[in-house]
């Protein structure tokens, strides 16, 4: 007895670095690779393509964000040509607004952290838009050296129609915290991407934070040698009408890696929609990884929608252990319970419960002087609808 | 590193698959290939259908024509419509005892074993599939004064078309997807089930399915109606000769569960490696009904099947527990769907797989929950097993919540056969092979001990059979 021949799954064990898989498009800076969306793709099916202000179309555009920073000594910002871009080795655009956005920024800008150098404060860069009407695009790239330690913020703040990539390309045994917060206008929408580049044994934390305005981030993953590890922690607030999508994709693409995924949002208002893909690829080459993923939403009113999908794909069976967990549901019953027993009125339990459902991803974000903001921000974004009396705020 | 099987070819193959002989093919070789207006007219005319049922295979028919094929799940590409033999009718009549069928076809269901377990009342009622038409029928005599029907669709077309026309299309509606559209342009055979109200049918009703010509397009539809507060439970076995070239599976399976009722659909699909099973499953639950679906997939080349439950009525509850397994050559690409429509309703979705040999298994799942329903609980688990480096495993759970007085829990595990466990047993004077089943027997136990005994030892040994060659 013989077994039939399988073009289809010998297709699906090749070794080179094309993966059957519907979830990833074929990266390129063509942009005839990136054909205008209809919404029907697997990587848009969730983005409400009418309200992204004609980002899409690729218009023309000088406009600008203001950025402002303050520079620790040694790290410099200067402006680069986008070939100079490609020959660092930022990865390649994914989808139609990172390509959009390398071929329109006419450069980028690159953030350079020289090898070896340990910083001990943040660098934090805001940026910010003054009128929706702009439409800008972004081309970023982050360069931390070999054993360099340094934390990144990026802070986008006011309003515009943004559509930006940034590289995050990490040397050999560096360690990097990277913040991203998405505190725009209502009235903003910012379809961005996180490319981040783990050398070997590099350790990085990236953080997606996101209150304000449309958002659609892309937090990509790839390691440069054994050994990388990378956290992704995310936290995100949508409020009524507002449409926030954060999707991952880590490639497992050497062995000996590691990734945890950590995002927690919450949802509130009619309209509310979050939207959480987390995409994990466990290539042949990966033996010997682990990864996790987790997600959980925090349901707070009628009318919100929260689409949660962690996939994974798997093509070697020698890993450490591949795993995720998904949770969407309302408050914990038991725990509002148990304060409401310790003489908590309601409304403060439900805030208390919020809070600490938050606090944890906020301590591991790793920027100190972030917590207390973001708490409060947390707090701020929770009054709009449980409506406690703000003089009680909880400190962490 | 070498892998098992390279380092051991010998054993490749052996003892893989034991239904895979194949009858004298005599109505297959005359029946026509491709599909045509022509030859879905030919199929309804052949049955005598009413003109609404012709209507309506002509809707499928231009539906599938329009609709593209799905390119988000398995590779379908090696499907060639236009070589399918549509319909083959073994034999000119149903048979009410086994001696009355055909020599050969008999043979096969002897071989099956399906004969001896209704003389040994495993079963309630069985009926057997072969080809296009089922050959064989029949039900014990005090089910059948109950009311309770279970005939073959077609029979139940000419026979109850008022419960038929009243519930055909409702679940599934002609042009759900593209492979339910072909299902209702050239749908033939399956079973029709309808328990009346209060009625238990404490034993399962059991049909058999068989291709065996070449080439053969399968398209059995089946539709349940378990009336309130009735309880029945189904179960379909499937298996194909080996051929060089590919057939098709594309069943529609249709179930009502009114309030308080209970159904529970169990699958052993062990379809040869050439052929694609391609079913589209769904039922709907009243208030306070339930619909189990026990959903094993071992054979075929290609499987997407991801049944679902819509709960419609408060208190209504889904479950399914899906078990896969793909060896050399085979994609299983199974998972489950549950749609939250009504509030305090309840699903769980435990799925176990195994891939071996380069095989691919993929849970593709979707849990929605409406607006409006509340309380509603949701909890899904899936573990993968991988034995060893060249086999590939893949989740693609998606939830969509709607409502925020929820909860909803999703769990992925993957994990290989760990060396732990491998050296305990061996060390306990197990040889590898021996302990290796024995650990695949474990992780799917959970799943095994649901299925009636005979398909649970039946699975037992199809482990066993899928697990040799698989260590050295």
């Amino acid at each position: 007895m013989t077994v039939t021949e399988a073009p289809n799954v010998s297709s699906a064990i090749e070794t080179s670095d094309k993966v059957a898989s519907h979830l990833h498009p074929t990266p390129s800076y063509d942009l005839a690779d990136h054909p205008v969306p209809t919404g029907r793709e697997e990587i848009w099916r969730f983005t409400p393509l009418k309200r992204l202000g004609g980002i899409l179309e690729g218009e023309a555009s000088d406009a600008r964000l203001t950025w402002k920073t303050e520079l620790p000594e040694g790290v410099t910002l200067r402006e680069i040509s986008a070939e100079e871009a490609r020959g660092l080795g930022e990865m390649k655009p994914a989808d139609r607004p990172s390509a959009l956005a390398v071929a329109n920024a006419g450069g980028a800008m690159l953030l350079d952290v020289p090898a070896e150098l340990e910083l001990a404060e943040p660098i934090v860069v805001t940026l910010h838009g003054s009128t929706p009407e702009d439409l800008v695009w972004g081309h970023l790239v982050v360069r931390v050296g070999n054993h360099a330690k340094a934390a990144v913020v990026l802070e986008h703040t006011g309003a515009a129609r943004y559509a930006a990539t940034t590289s995050f390309l990490i040397g050999d045994g560096a360690q990097v915290t990277a913040v991203t917060i998405q505190d725009w206008d209502d009235d903003a929408v910012h379809l961005g991407r996180d490319a981040i580049r783990v050398g070997r044994d590099a350790s990085v934390r990236h953080s997606a934070i996101s209150f304000g305005g449309l958002v659609r981030l892309n937090t990509e993953v790839v390691y440069d040698g054994p050994g990388g590890e990378a956290e992704l922690l995310g936290l995100y607030f949508a409020d009524a009408g507002q449409h926030l999508e954060h999707r991952l994709f880590v490639d497992h693409n050497a062995p000996k890696t590691r990734s945890n995924v950590d995002y927690k949002g919450a949802l509130q208002g009619q309209g509310a929609h979050a939207v959480w893909i987390g995409d994990v690829l466990i290539r042949k080459a990966a033996e010997g990884i682990e990864t996790y993923e987790s997600n959980r939403n925090l349901v707070l009113t009628d009318g919100c929608r929260a689409d949660s999908v962690p996939n994974l794909e798997i093509e070697t069976g020698e890993i450490e252990g591949a795993g995720h967990a998904s949770t969407t549901g309302r408050f914990d019953d038991q725990q509002l319970f148990y304060l409401q027993s310790r003489g908590i009125a309601e409304d403060e339990a439900r805030r208390l419960v919020v809070h600490g459902f938050f606090a944890d991803i906020i301590r591991k974000i790793g920027v100190p002087a972030l917590e207390e903001r973001l708490l409060a921000t947390v707090e701020a974004e929770l009054e709009k609808n449980v409506g406690a009396n703000p003089s009680s705020v909880v400190t962490a | 590193m070498t892998t098992i099987d390279q380092r051991n070819p010998e054993l490749e193959g052996i003892g893989r698959y034991e239904f895979g002989w194949a009858d004298a093919d005599t109505a297959g070789a005359t029946a026509k290939r491709g599909l045509s207006e022509d030859v879905v007219r030919d199929i309804s005319s052949r049955k005598d259908e009413p003109q609404w049922m012709l209507d309506l295979r002509m809707k499928g028919l231009k539906l599938f024509g329009r609709k593209p094929m799905p390119t988000w799940g398995a590779e379908l590409g090696g499907i060639d419509f236009d070589n399918i033999k549509y319909f083959v009718r073994s034999t000119e009549k149903q048979a009410t005892s086994w001696e009355d069928l055909p020599e050969d076809i008999k043979n096969t269901y002897d071989r099956l074993g399906i004969p001896e377990a209704e003389k040994q009342r495993l079963v309630a009622g069985v009926a057997a599939q072969y080809e296009s038409e089922v050959v064989y029928h029949k039900i014990r005599e005090d089910l059948e004064e109950q009311g309770v029907l279970f005939l073959d669709t077609d029979t139940a077309l000419k026979e109850h078309p008022e419960i038929f026309q009243e519930y055909f299309g409702t679940v599934i509606p002609v042009g759900d997807n593209k492979f339910a559209a072909l299902n209702t342009a050239v749908w033939s055979g399956g079973s029709f089930i309808y328990v009346p109200k209060g009625v238990h049918v404490d034993i399962p009703l059991q049909a058999y399915f068989r291709i065996n010509t070449e080439n053969m397009g399968q398209f059995e539809r089946t539709l349940i109606i378990v009336d309130e507060d009735a309880y029945v439970h189904y179960v379909e076995g499937c298996t194909a000769p080996i051929y060089s070239s590919d057939s098709l599976h594309s069943a529609v399976v249709e179930i009502i569960v009114k309030k308080g009722g209970r159904c529970r659909y169990t699958t052993i699909q062990n379809w040869s490696n050439n052929v694609y099973n391609l079913v589209t499953k769904r039922a709907t639950c009243e208030a306070g009904a339930t619909m189990e679906w026990v959903d094993g997939n071992i054979g075929s080349k290609v499987t997407m099947k991801y049944p679902a439950v819509y709960l419609m009525g408060e208190h209504a509850k889904g479950e399914t527990l899906s078990i896969a397994f793909a060896g050399e050559g085979q994609h299983q690409d199974a998972g489950a769907k549950m749609v939250h429509a009504a509030p305090n309703t309840s699903s769980s979705i435990i799925s176990k797989s195994v891939a071996r040999g380069g095989g691919r298994t993929s849970y593709r799942g979707l849990i929605q929950v409406n607006e409006g329903a509340e309380h509603s609980q949701s909890i899904v688990k899936c573990d993968a097993l991988l034995v060893d480096q060249i086999s590939r495993s893949d989740t693609y759970p998606y939830v969509d919540v709607r409502e925020d007085d929820v909860s909803m829990a999703h769990e992925a595990t993957v994990s290989k056969v760990s060396d732990d466990q491998l050296f305990y047993l061996m060390s306990r004077g197990m040889e590898e092979d021996e302990a290796m089943a024995m650990i695949v027997r474990g992780f799917v136990e959970p799943i095994a001990k649901e299925l009636p005994m005979e398909y649970a030892l039946e699975l037992n040994r199809l482990i066993e059979l899928q697990m040799e060659g698989a260590v050295g």
